[in-house]
């Protein structure tokens, strides 16, 4: 029998049909993937001893208690820890995938000078030149630590000036501390012991401070719940994350908080909801009506909710002075569930301005946002990590990344309760990084370093006896015998927490009902928190999923 | 038309035959131990019978995985027999300290982190149950490598259908994914993905 070219294409295509029927192609297409993912230019996680240690996430100045799982030495992997008393396990999708930034393709490896390779020879050189040819301007974005501490003292020998880079949480705070003359990083928000929380947009369920605090507040006491035990009201335009979940929901116009709070604020004085009787805004409720697209009735309504279960707090998305001014006139400044003072050690530091005048050198710590871009005519000395793109400094300077030196942590900003913490340096970081402290401390070796600052900041809290240090079991700190002890404590990823905030320790006087000053719009919130560059698994966990919602979702 | 079907039957079946019978034989090759090793002689005769005697657990609760050489120095410091095996585990491996090349079955890929202590002590789980009575093997099995993956047939399993196959055949992610949701625990991507 002779076999046609037909014969040949009709038992191909029989041979094609019967393969489908077997595992081949199946099994083939898993294969070859898996091989793909095996070519030997792909790096392979490290293999060898495992072990466990706490630590504290630095990423951002939250300070979040997390688990590090180490392979090798090498963290691997990062979970949260429950016994952590402000974040009881939680963490957000950027802390869950720290460890891989110290790997990212946009970590800076070396000194650059205007984009080009230098050494921290020249850098020094041109740093200690500009300082001697005029002031200096230090700026820090986490006050506090005994890395601040050395920074301001730099500052105070050359004559400079320190300053704070405040992250936008804290910044609602600016008005009581305007007002009240304490340091905004004194202020925080009494969550806990409030019962009503009235939001102005703020993003309270979205990400708004520590992961945990307040998602785990809302959970247990409101979430569900048709008279919850903690009402949130949430006063926004947008139907955001923070908006669908809380109790109560006010849609006003876009912009038109201030009105709002001029508008309850009438309604509180006239109808003697409040203690205070001034000072009344010159809004009429007509006319807060009109600006805000609501009714009256609709915010005589909100007053006397707002007022009904108190304690109560106001929550402003910026420093928007109006909404601030609610606070004092319902009496909660300086009172359990509202605004109160920690029990401070540092002193007030002035808040920077990117308009930076008068100076001949900016030195920028790593711990300041990257969105934070001074401006000046001074020479910068950028310390960063990673590389957030854009031309913000002169000189961008390589600095330790996740986990890679030994810090410090006060107190989340807005926390009520002081605390502190050591996170150790689980990572070797690589041979070309400096942190700002050990830039300055080569240049000025009589400076104080980190280790001494950390056991004197140690020795205060042990003379103060006071509070609990939260480890694997909760010990008052009167049970440690010496300073090196509570560090040592300290250093196993335990968190020392202080006395509840003292009430009544200040006080906030207003003549007359602020006018609104020009802020940023609730939109551009979350795009300011995004930190300069994404690990993998978070660009997966926290880009792609909704987790976190873009401006455009939320405002679709 | 009779000759199109019979030619079409005939590439069918040669395909499927091929699929099923030969394909399996050649995408894996079989290599053998290095050394013969007699579980079984271990466990009866030596009093090794739990799998922890061998394959312990560290103090931090890590496992220490296949014994080193320095444990099989504790009895074989000196031949206990005269095969061929004994002779080469005592001259090659133990007197001049090496470890024996032992080709791992279980062998997970390296983007994957698994917790014996976390399944044997606290989800209680026999060590049988994933890698089925080889602590009574006679001898130890071929082991078979996949050209393509480079991995251990154990992870696939045995029935290259996988329709099949005994509980404890396979290892690939979604048998974990199987044996998690019918013990009803949930574990997310990071909790063996690192």
């Amino acid at each position: 029998m002779k076999v046609s070219r037909r014969d040949l294409l009709i038992g191909t295509s029989g041979a094609a049909a019967g393969l489908l029927l077997t595992p081949v192609p199946w099994k083939l297409l898993g294969d070859v993937s898996i091989w793909t993912q095996n070519w030997p230019w792909i790096p392979e996680p490290v293999h060898g001893p495992a072990e466990s240690k706490h630590s504290f996430c630095t990423l951002c100045s939250s300070g979040c208690g997390i688990r590090v799982r180490l392979a090798a030495n090498c963290p691997v992997g990062i979970a949260g820890v429950s016994t952590n008393p402000v974040t009881r396990g939680a963490l957000c999708p950027l802390g869950f995938a720290a460890h891989q930034m110290n790997w990212h393709p946009q970590r800076i490896r070396e000194v650059l000078h205007h984009g080009r390779a230098s050494s921290w020879t020249e850098a020094q050189a041109a740093f200690e030149k500009a300082c001697s040819e005029g002031p200096l301007a230090i700026l820090d974005g986490r006050p506090g630590r005994a890395a601040s501490s050395l920074l301001k003292t730099f500052a105070g020998e050359r004559n400079g000036s320190y300053r704070v880079v405040l992250d936008k949480e804290s910044q609602t705070l600016e008005p009581y501390a305007t007002w009240s003359g304490v340091s905004v990083t004194e202020l925080g928000y009494d969550f806990e012991n409030a019962r009503t929380i009235l939001s102005f947009g703020a993003p309270l369920l979205d990400g708004w401070g520590p992961p945990g605090r307040f998602t785990r507040l809302w959970s247990e006491r409101s979430a569900g719940q048709e008279d919850p035990q903690l009402r949130l009201i949430q006063v926004e335009a947008s139907l955001s994350r923070t908006a669908r979940a809380a109790w109560r929901r006010v849609a006003l116009h876009e912009g038109s908080e201030a009105a709002l709070a001029a508008g309850v604020a009438r309604v509180l004085l006239e109808e003697h909801l409040v203690a205070l009787q001034r000072p009344l805004p010159q809004m009429s409720l007509a006319e807060a009506a009109s600006q805000t697209c609501l009714t009256p009735d609709a915010i005589r309504v909100l007053a006397r909710t707002v007022v009904e279960n108190r304690p109560v707090v106001v929550v402003a998305q910026d420093g928007n002075p109006a909404v601030a001014a609610l606070n004092v006139l319902l009496g909660t400044v300086a009172a359990s569930g509202g605004i109160v003072r920690k029990a401070a050690h540092v002193a007030p530091d002035a808040a920077a301005e990117p308009q930076i005048d008068s100076a001949r050198a900016v030195l920028v710590d790593a711990s300041v946002p990257w969105e934070f871009v001074p401006q000046t005519d001074a020479e910068v000395f950028r310390f960063a990590a990673w590389d957030g793109g854009g031309n913000s400094a002169d000189w961008l300077l390589p600095a330790p990344g996740f986990l890679e030196e030994l810090t410090d942590l006060p107190e989340a900003p807005t926390s009520a309760a002081e605390m502190y913490a050591i996170a150790q340096n689980l990572a070797v970081a690589p041979a070309n990084v400096k942190s700002a402290s050990q830039f300055l401390l080569q240049i000025d070796s009589t400076l104080p370093v980190i280790e001494k600052l950390i056991l004197t900041r140690c020795e205060e809290i042990l003379r103060t006896r006071q509070g609990s240090v939260y480890g694997e079991k909760q010990l008052a700190v009167t049970n440690f015998g010496s300073a090196q002890k509570l560090e040592e404590e300290l250093r196993r990823g335990a968190v020392w927490v202080g006395e509840p905030p003292r009430l009544g320790s200040f006080r906030c006087e207003l003549k007359e009902w602020p006018t609104e000053i020009p802020v940023s719009r609730a939109a551009d919130w979350t795009t300011a928190w995004v930190p300069p560059v994404l690990p993998p698994l978070a660009t997966k966990l926290y880009q792609e999923s909704n987790l976190r919602e873009k401006p455009a979702r939320r405002n679709a | 038309m009779r000759r199109t079907l019979v030619v079409f039957a005939i590439g069918f079946t040669f395909a499927v035959m091929t699929g099923w019978v030969a394909f399996p034989s050649a995408l894996y090759v079989r290599k053998v131990q290095p050394l013969e090793f007699h579980h079984k002689t271990h466990s009866e005769k030596s009093g090794f019978t739990e799998c922890e005697s061998c394959h312990a657990f560290g103090n931090a609760g890590e496992f220490t995985g296949i014994p080193s050489i320095e444990t099989c120095a504790g009895c074989h410091a000196d031949k206990l027999g005269t095969s061929k095996s004994e002779a080469i585990l005592v001259d090659d491996y133990i007197k001049r300290g090496r470890e024996i090349p032992w080709l791992v079955y279980g062998r997970q890929p390296k983007n994957v982190w698994f917790s014996h202590a976390t399944h044997t002590r606290l989800a209680g789980l026999a060590c049988s149950d994933c890698h089925g009575n080889f602590g009574e093997s006679d001898q130890p099995r071929i082991y078979e490598q996949n050209r393509i993956s480079g991995y251990s047939r154990d992870i696939w399993g045995h029935s290259i259908s996988r329709l099949r196959r005994a509980p404890h055949d396979g290892m690939k992610m979604s048998d974990c994914e199987d044996c998690h949701r019918r013990h009803h625990v949930e574990v997310g991507c990071l909790g063996c993905h690192e």
